[in-house]
């Protein structure tokens, strides 16, 4: 186990030589990819990173592609050179320290086994390379085995084995050095949703098991909300909040992760932040909501004035209204999923959407399964679960 | 209907292959021709080459013995088996270290040294024969050690080609993980790379050997022949002064220069294949 420290790191690709020269700063902007910002020394893949992750931590990494999640890991794996900012591992300074020396394992998405080796070498390659004397070797290799319930594949090459059990050699191949740190990037995505479910269970109780710190890097929001002690949402290379999930979900720091973390997403719609005496009312098509007496507070703690505010709820707080005198907003219906469980009803009202998710039980859920497409629906929410985000997409509460 | 239709696809089929029966035929009918020419005496053998050996013509294995005792064939045999093994494993060795290298380091150098090598492959050998054998010759490299260098060169190009393709099949994670296991960048290659690209160097490794192997033209201009010679030589000296050919002798060390390819090859047919089907399909 080890603490790491990531103080304002920073990756930048330089610019090719010449393509300045030739297509100028317009051309440039053009070309990047998504919205990292482009200076003089190049593209920004990662800006002012900072984040202290404790002994035996495990820190996700989660945005969409693009936002530096994988350019940070590999930063702090030695395969990405930090263009500044210090990277420090129990307290030493390794910006300039080889990824062997670093004392870290690394899983991959697309596994890298070495095809040639059978399952045994791949998980004694890195302890050979370290000298280690074959009792050793041999014992550390069986407990990794028996701990993902490889044993009997062990003298199996890679291509004979499906993907969860190649992740399976990859994860051994990573713990069987008992390293310092155990990185792993995106280590699920190349399994199918069944497997990947049962991966990630997989993982819990391996980190229950191994003590190591571990850097986690997912663009899949249920996996950085179900492994991580604290998450980390990036996006266009800047770190946008960083939290335990329950602060992550239930506090977003601004609209982007209020939007990225949630299945279904956040209901978003304009409206208005009004004063009302003493007391803050929004109002959003028309309706007023109130906010809990806490987020009041919150807002006459940030001295909040009255200004145009996105509002966000989330689908699973939307509540369908079937008392006409109850004010509400109103939709059409345009699809309907049944979820097993749940009830998705996607509505439209002038453009914007609105998902309502209901419980597939009770009156609400034969309410809401009897909704057609094209019926008007009519819906609300309280004002405890509400969340206000000014023009720039800041929560007002943060 | 069906039934006539399976007649006329069997009748195609019957015709392909009879039509290629012929034409493997006549592929492999000059190799047989010189097989049993081998046997028959040599006066015998210009007049009516295409006579099978008869008892008048037949001399048994005369023209083999001849060919290994009065040409030293044997002596050749080593050289070229010294010259085709150094020279490929050289190939092997330098061309996969430096595909490897010109595919992972991506920056100007390495573009235009990979054009370069498939340049190479364009530039005919009679192009620069005559001022290649002087430069050899001059810097000392007309002996069979020697000439591992200069062949060295010449296959550069295709191997460089052939590995450089493999190489970017292959998941630079792979070495990204060996290097965080704690392998240097030689461990990495030589424990790693060098064994995965097993199937193209294999494939690389056959074809280069038959060029070696065959080769007559590059060894003849370089090598100092008054010491070394390869099959292909010692061939060309079966060819007396005044146009004396002592062909019974030709044809025999022909058979027996084209044995080892054709074993060397039938034992590695199907990694051949492989080779060049790597990469085709997803793995």
């Amino acid at each position: 186990m080890a603490e790491v420290q990531l103080k304002h790191i920073e990756k930048i690709y330089p610019n090719a030589a010449g393509e300045k020269k030739r297509f100028g700063k317009k051309k440039q902007a053009a070309k990047k990819p998504s919205n990292l910002k482009v200076t003089d020394e190049g593209v920004v893949a990662v800006e002012d990173f900072n984040l202290d992750i404790a002994d035996g931590e495990f820190i996700v990494l989660v945005g969409p592609s693009g936002c530096g999640k994988s350019t940070t890991l590999r930063m702090v794996a030695g395969l990405e050179e930090i263009s500044r900012g210090d990277l420090l591992i129990d307290g030493e300074r390794v910006n300039d320290v080889a990824p062997k020396d670093r004392d870290i394992a690394m899983v991959f998405q697309n596994y890298a086994l070495y095809p040639h080796m059978s399952v045994r070498e791949n998980l004694e390659f890195p302890l050979k390379l370290r000298k280690m004397d074959k009792a050793e070797i041999d014992r550390r290799v069986e407990d990794a085995a028996e701990i993902l319930g490889i044993t009997e594949y062990l003298d199996r090459k890679p291509k004979a084995l499906s993907g969860g059990q190649r992740q399976r050699v990859a994860i051994g191949r990573a713990i069987v050095r008992e390293p310092k740190v155990l990185l792993m990037d995106e280590p699920l995505s190349n399994l199918d949703a069944k497997l990947r479910n049962q991966m990630r269970a997989e993982i819990i109780k391996l980190r229950q098991r191994i003590h190591t710190t571990f850097v986690y890097v997912t663009h899949d929001q249920t996996e950085a909300m179900t492994l991580g002690d604290r998450i980390v949402v990036m996006k266009d290379g800047e770190v946008q909040q960083v939290g335990t999930p329950v602060e992550v979900f239930d506090h977003p720091a601004n609209i982007f992760v209020a939007g990225f973390i949630g299945v279904p997403q956040m209901n978003f719609y304009d409206a208005q932040l009004n004063k009302k005496g003493d007391q803050y009312v929004v109002e959003v098509q028309g309706v007023e909501v109130v906010p809990s007496a806490d987020k009041q507070a919150a807002l006459k703690a940030n001295n909040v004035e009255p200004q145009a505010i996105t509002l966000g709820v989330r689908p699973e707080h939307v509540t369908i209204v079937t008392d006409e005198n109850t004010p509400a907003l109103h939709g059409n219906v345009e699809v309907t999923e049944l979820m097993g469980s749940e009830v998705h009803i996607h509505v439209n009202d002038e453009g914007a959407d609105t998902i309502i998710v209901s419980h597939n039980d009770g009156a609400e859920a034969s309410a809401a399964m009897d909704k057609k497409p094209g019926d008007t629906v009519a819906f609300t929410f309280e004002g405890n679960v509400v969340h206000l985000f000014d023009e720039a997409g800041k929560n007002l509460e943060a | 209907m069906a039934s006539n239709s399976a007649k006329a696809k069997s009748t195609r089929s019957w015709l392909g292959t009879a039509g290629f029966t012929v034409l493997a035929l006549a592929w492999i009918a000059p190799i047989i021709i010189v097989l049993y020419d081998s046997f028959k005496k040599k006066t015998f053998i210009n007049a009516e080459p295409f006579a099978l050996p008869n008892a008048q013509t037949f001399v048994g294995l005369e023209n083999y013995s001849n060919a290994v005792d009065k040409y030293g064939f044997i002596e050749a045999v080593g050289w070229t088996v010294f010259i085709t093994v150094g020279s490929v494993a050289l190939i092997l060795l330098c061309t996969s270290m430096l595909a490897w290298y010109l595919t992972r380091v991506n920056n100007k150098v390495t573009k235009l040294l990979y054009l370069l090598c498939v340049f190479s492959m364009v530039v005919p050998f009679q192009m620069v024969m005559f001022t290649l054998s002087m430069t050899a010759d001059r810097l000392g490299l007309n002996t069979p050690w020697g000439i591992m260098i200069i062949y060295l060169g010449f296959g550069a190009g295709l191997a460089t080609f052939m590995f450089c393709g493999f190489v970017k099949s292959i998941p630079v994670e792979i070495e990204e993980a060996a290097m965080i296991d704690g392998c240097s960048p030689l461990r990495t290659f030589f424990s790693v790379v060098l064994p995965i690209m097993k199937p193209t160097m294999i494939s690389t490794g056959i074809l280069e050997i038959m060029w070696v192997w065959n080769d007559f033209l590059l060894p003849y201009l370089t090598l100092d022949t008054n010491q070394y010679k390869t099959i292909s030589i010692v061939i060309q000296y079966m060819k007396g002064s005044y146009g004396r050919v002592d062909m019974g002798a030709v044809m025999a060390a022909l058979i027996m220069a084209v044995i080892p390819v054709v074993i060397f090859y039938l034992c590695c047919q199907k990694h051949i294949i492989k080779g060049v089907a790597a990469g085709a399909v997803k793995g």
